[in-house]
């Protein structure tokens, strides 16, 4: 038995509260009884309310999705690098491996994890969209901030494969407080690579 | 009693626009999985539905709406 998904509960409650607002307008006599107050209280408060944080919660969830950031023409070439054959593009090695979640590739990797870290990159996300639509789209994009160990150690920090790199353990400290970065001190600095995709193989997966 | 007379079917009418506005709006954003979605929900469809109840709270406070009050023939002069 196929049960609804949360996105189609708020379909049909979007779809009652429309009907429920129209006959309250074009029944205004209803409000006349207590009931017809209740019910128009309903309808012109708590279900819009209702809709409104559960739409936002939705729309949240669906802004982590990888097909949501590379929706954008000038995000087209990071998705791309995804699929390179090339196990050095550190991108490509955790997207192809499943190390991180393929439906929220970009997300994982480009959040930030501290303290409304989800909320801050979801402001720096309506800032893209300013520019993407308002403003001058620079060439190459760039991070708005320096990558940050911090969402690297996430997921590696205590993890068996990380640790038993004795070059980790030496400089554990300098990784932690980005004195040394992940991606820009030598070690894993294959990240998207974008301007150098004309030279690479791509992996197409089977399914 | 005549309700539409009364002012309060006006006064609900308004705000339902504006809701019914706004619930649309978001219905149409949630079928769209793309950036501007989220603005068209965020921006327009939030604008909307705030008006929307903000009006009818309003109207709660006053049902009447102001123009069509009674002048008071208080004591006070």
């Amino acid at each position: 038995m196929h049960l609804p998904t949360p996105g189609d509960l708020l379909y049909a409650l979007l779809l009652i509260s429309i009907v429920l607002v129209v006959v309250v307008v074009f029944r205004p006599g209803i409000t006349n009884s207590r009931e017809g107050k209740i019910l128009a209280f309903l309808a012109f408060f708590i279900l819009p309310v209702l809709c409104m944080f559960w739409g936002a919660s939705e729309h949240i969830d669906r802004s982590k999705q990888t097909q949501f950031c590379l929706s954008c023409h000038v995000m087209e070439a990071y998705g791309k690098s995804l699929y390179v054959d090339d196990p050095s593009y550190v991108p490509a090695a955790h997207f192809q491996n499943h190390r991180i979640p393929v439906d929220e590739a970009c997300y994982t990797c480009h959040t930030d994890y501290a303290m409304y870290g989800g909320f801050r990159a979801k402001m720096q996300g309506l800032q893209h969209i300013y520019v993407q639509y308002l403003g001058t789209i620079p060439n190459p994009v760039k991070l708005l901030t320096p990558y940050n160990n911090r969402e690297c150690l996430h997921c590696h920090l205590g993890a068996r494969s990380f640790e038993s790199n004795p070059i980790h353990v030496t400089l554990l400290d300098s990784i932690k407080t980005n004195q040394t970065s992940c991606v820009t001190s030598g070690c894993h600095d294959t990240v998207h690579n974008v301007a150098n995709q004309k030279n690479v193989k791509f992996w197409s997966p089977a399914q | 009693m005549n309700i539409e007379a009364t002012g309060i079917g006006r006064s609900l009418r308004l705000p339902g626009i504006l809701l019914i506005s706004g619930l649309m709006i978001e219905l149409i954003s949630l079928l769209w999985a793309k950036p501007l979605a989220f603005i068209l929900f965020a921006f327009v469809g939030g604008g909307l539905f705030l008006a929307g109840i903000l009006l009818y709270l309003r109207s709660l406070i006053s049902p009447s709406g102001p123009a069509e009050r009674t002048p008071c023939h208080g004591t006070n002069k």
